[in-house]
């Protein structure tokens, strides 16, 4: 797969709606045998946190507030369907989750670790980098 | 006639592309694969996606009395 064209996203908004955008650019590029790699940072963060989900405590605008009443796939569900069908990965930004001081525990399981940049960058290398 | 039918109706875009890869993943090389979709974004993402990758198109149409469209795609690799 060291061949595979390269994706990679980072996700700094809390906005539902573009957290979907991320999500469907995302998985439908995985599941057509891209390499994706996802950096989640700042406002992005809180929305991987399961309890955000479970309290679906989303950040809703017009679009975000259509997705929710027409009952749509939302970002955490095509990121996992992503994830069982292709090369799909979701890393937390660590300066954000020790600040917020959120453990691994308290992720959502699509996420695969808490990395810094250099880190980040070293997956990303090579891919194009979309900033959501 | 095509080897599977993925009923992809009611769901929005990229739902109907995703059953469709998921489907084609687990197919054999030369079956067709036929998706329902009443999604608009789909009818135009789904024919795009089988050009990039290499598969053929057999049909797109729009069933116009029931509002949705029937795309047909045969695996080639």
């Amino acid at each position: 797969m060291a061949d595979a064209p390269k994706l990679a996203l980072v996700l700094m908004s809390p906005e539902l709606e573009r957290l979907h955008a991320a999500a469907m650019m995302g998985s439908v590029a995985a599941m057509s045998g891209m390499e994706v790699n996802i950096f989640v940072t700042m406002g992005a963060t809180k929305m991987f946190l399961k309890e955000t989900v479970e309290k679906q405590d989303f950040v809703l605008t017009d679009v975000g507030k259509t997705l929710l009443e027409k009952k749509v796939d939302l970002y955490y569900k095509l990121f996992e369907d992503a994830k069982e069908m292709g090369s799909l990965k979701v890393y937390i930004c660590s300066l954000v989750s020790d600040l917020m001081d959120w453990k691994r525990e308290d992720f959502l399981d699509i996420v695969e670790d808490i990395v810094g940049v250099v880190a980040f960058f070293g997956m990303a290398e090579g891919a194009q980098i979309v900033t959501v | 006639m095509p080897d599977k039918v993925v009923d992809a109706r009611g769901s929005y875009c990229p739902g109907p592309l995703m059953e469709l890869i998921k489907t084609i993943k687990k197919a054999d090389v030369g079956a067709v694969i036929e998706v329902l979709s009443s999604d608009q974004g789909s009818a135009k993402d789904i024919p795009e996606w089988v050009k990039k990758s290499g598969n053929e198109l057999v049909y797109s149409e729009k069933d116009e009395a029931g509002g949705y469209w029937r795309i047909a795609v045969k695996k080639v690799k």
